[in-house]
């Protein structure tokens, strides 16, 4: 009897997960790099007492995982030279306290000391494994789309100089990674160095979040929380009549 | 009930944001202004069931495990420092900074802040000051007496004194420029302060390597531009409309739960 009651309840449990992931993807409908997620509900076959037990099988929902959306974000200018945007596949690599760590937001500054750095000012590196430090007199930074970092020394004909290379590195499966906050990701995967890499200068890569999708998937899982919650009441109605009427007539 | 939570950070993000664009439209027309943008990063994550965690005995393991992300917050508001246009106005003490670099300004405590709002002007006596009255780094004095004065692109300045042929040099202006110019601290009235995200400042002549050169009678506008201002700010309010509508739903979804028997 309460098999009803437990049932509606894993459904509006998973229900309130999935309503945490759309609000999740629409607060973020703005933040740079970022890559929506959708839940991934599974159904839980409860196994009954016998296999000639005239009771069916109870099926209940269960969320087992998550799945990233990895379409490319929309590009926005900005106009800032060092603002990169990755088209199509792979990540930037940061070199963090924690660890290396991969982001797709290429929102780039200089650090006091003229390293390129993120805007938590962690070091991005080079293919090489480095970070790069520019110096003071070195002006119009230049980063090519296969993300060669040029330079030049103003007043000085012939100046420039490549500085290196940013690093495009990507993985065999990009849904086995974690989400680590601050638009980093992490996994224990071999890097891949990307075959054709692609890097947009002056714009970065803003979320793939696309908010008619969010809002339909909102309003459809407002509308399954309620239908989920009537079936709960009708069980519990259906108790309710049990209890007093088998009660009534005893 | 974490939607709730979470579209209050998505909403308070996009008050920023829209903060921060108006302050950019309002500055439309401040001379050297950089506009701003706000920049968001997603928040912490709870791990419900963890990527690459062993799903059985045998070593498989979860391929894409659940992560609730909480919500977004600011990661910063940084300037951004291209040029702006040049505007002619013919006035002889308007510098207009072409490329890298600031102008000195020694304030009233005695600390030298920066600006790249060039549009100078005399003291009582004399000295080259800003639009506040602050003295311009290295405190040049023009002769009571010139009928003009030229600021030529190295930041030489020139005065010309009646009943002598040839200009009289008075001073030279200077330039400081920074590693990080996003790291300078504003202070109001288009001046900027030093700090430890900067680096050091590095004075040098304008139009020797890695500086600007000036440009008299001139002005640099600020950087905002128009329409992006407004798209920005278009996209800024749906955003925030959108997450007002998931405080709804996610209200509704609670009166339902509280509404069961």
């Amino acid at each position: 009897m309460d098999n009803a009651i437990l049932i509606g309840l894993s459904r509006q449990t998973a229900m309130m997960r999935q309503m945490s992931v759309i609000a999740n993807n629409i607060a973020n409908m703005n933040t740079t790099g970022y890559k929506s997620a959708s839940m991934l509900f599974d159904e839980y076959v409860m196994p009954v007492a016998s296999e000639t037990s005239p009771d069916k099988t109870l099926s209940f929902v269960q969320d087992y995982g998550q799945f990233r959306n990895v379409a490319d974000g929309e590009m926005q200018t900005t106009g800032n030279p060092l603002d990169v945007a990755v088209s199509g596949e792979g990540f930037l690599k940061v070199q963090t306290a924690q660890g290396v760590r991969y982001t797709r937001d290429g929102h780039l500054q200089l650090d006091g000391a003229g390293q390129l750095v993120t805007q938590d000012g962690d070091p991005v590196l080079t293919d090489g494994g480095s970070p790069i430090t520019f110096s003071n007199d070195e002006s119009q930074i230049t980063i090519a789309r296969d993300g060669t970092i040029t330079t030049t020394r103003d007043g000085t004909t012939a100046s420039e100089q490549v500085r290196g290379k940013l690093a495009l590195v990507n993985f065999a499966n990009v849904q086995d990674m974690k989400n680590e906050a601050n638009n980093l990701l992490s996994t224990t995967q071999a890097e891949q160095p990307v075959q054709s890499p692609r890097i947009i200068q002056g714009s970065i890569e803003g979320s793939n979040v696309k908010p008619i999708i969010e809002m339909t998937n909102m309003m459809d899982v407002m509308r399954s929380y309620e239908s989920a919650a009537k079936l709960v009441d009708a069980a519990d109605d259906m108790r309710r009549q049990a209890i007093s009427q088998i009660a009534g007539t005893a | 009930m974490q939607a709730l939570s979470i579209a209050a950070t998505g909403m308070m993000a996009q008050q920023l944001n829209v903060e921060v664009i108006s302050n950019n439209i309002a500055n439309m027309s401040t001379t050297g202004f950089k506009r701003q943008r706000a920049e968001f990063q997603d928040l912490l994550y709870q791990n419900l069931r963890r990527v690459g965690t062993n799903s059985s005995d045998t070593g498989t393991i979860v391929p894409s495990g659940v992560q609730i992300g909480l919500g977004v917050k600011t990661g910063s508001v940084y300037r951004i420092m291209n040029q702006g246009d040049m505007n002619n106005t013919g006035n002889k003490l308007d510098v207009a900074i072409q490329g890298r670099g600031y102008l000195r300004v020694e304030l009233p405590s005695g600390e030298d802040a920066y600006t790249r709002a060039g549009n100078l002007s005399l003291s009582a006596t004399g000295q080259i000051v800003t639009s506040d009255g602050y003295t311009v780094q290295p405190g040049i004095t023009i002769p009571t007496e010139a009928t003009d004065i030229t600021i030529n692109k190295d930041g030489q300045v020139q005065a010309t004194i009646p009943g002598q042929t040839a200009p009289q040099v008075v001073g030279q202006l200077d330039l400081a420029t920074f590693a990080n110019e996003a790291g300078l601290d504003p202070q109001g009235d288009n001046l900027f302060l030093e700090t430890a995200a900067s680096g050091a400042p590095s004075v040098g002549t304008p139009g020797s390597t890695g500086y600007g050169t000036l440009l008299q009678g001139f002005l640099e506008t600020s950087n905002v531009n128009a329409v992006t201002e407004i798209s920005d700010l278009i996209t800024a309010q749906r955003a925030y409309e959108m997450n007002s509508k998931v405080i709804t739903a996610a209200d509704e979804m609670m009166s339902v739960t509280s509404n069961l028997k």
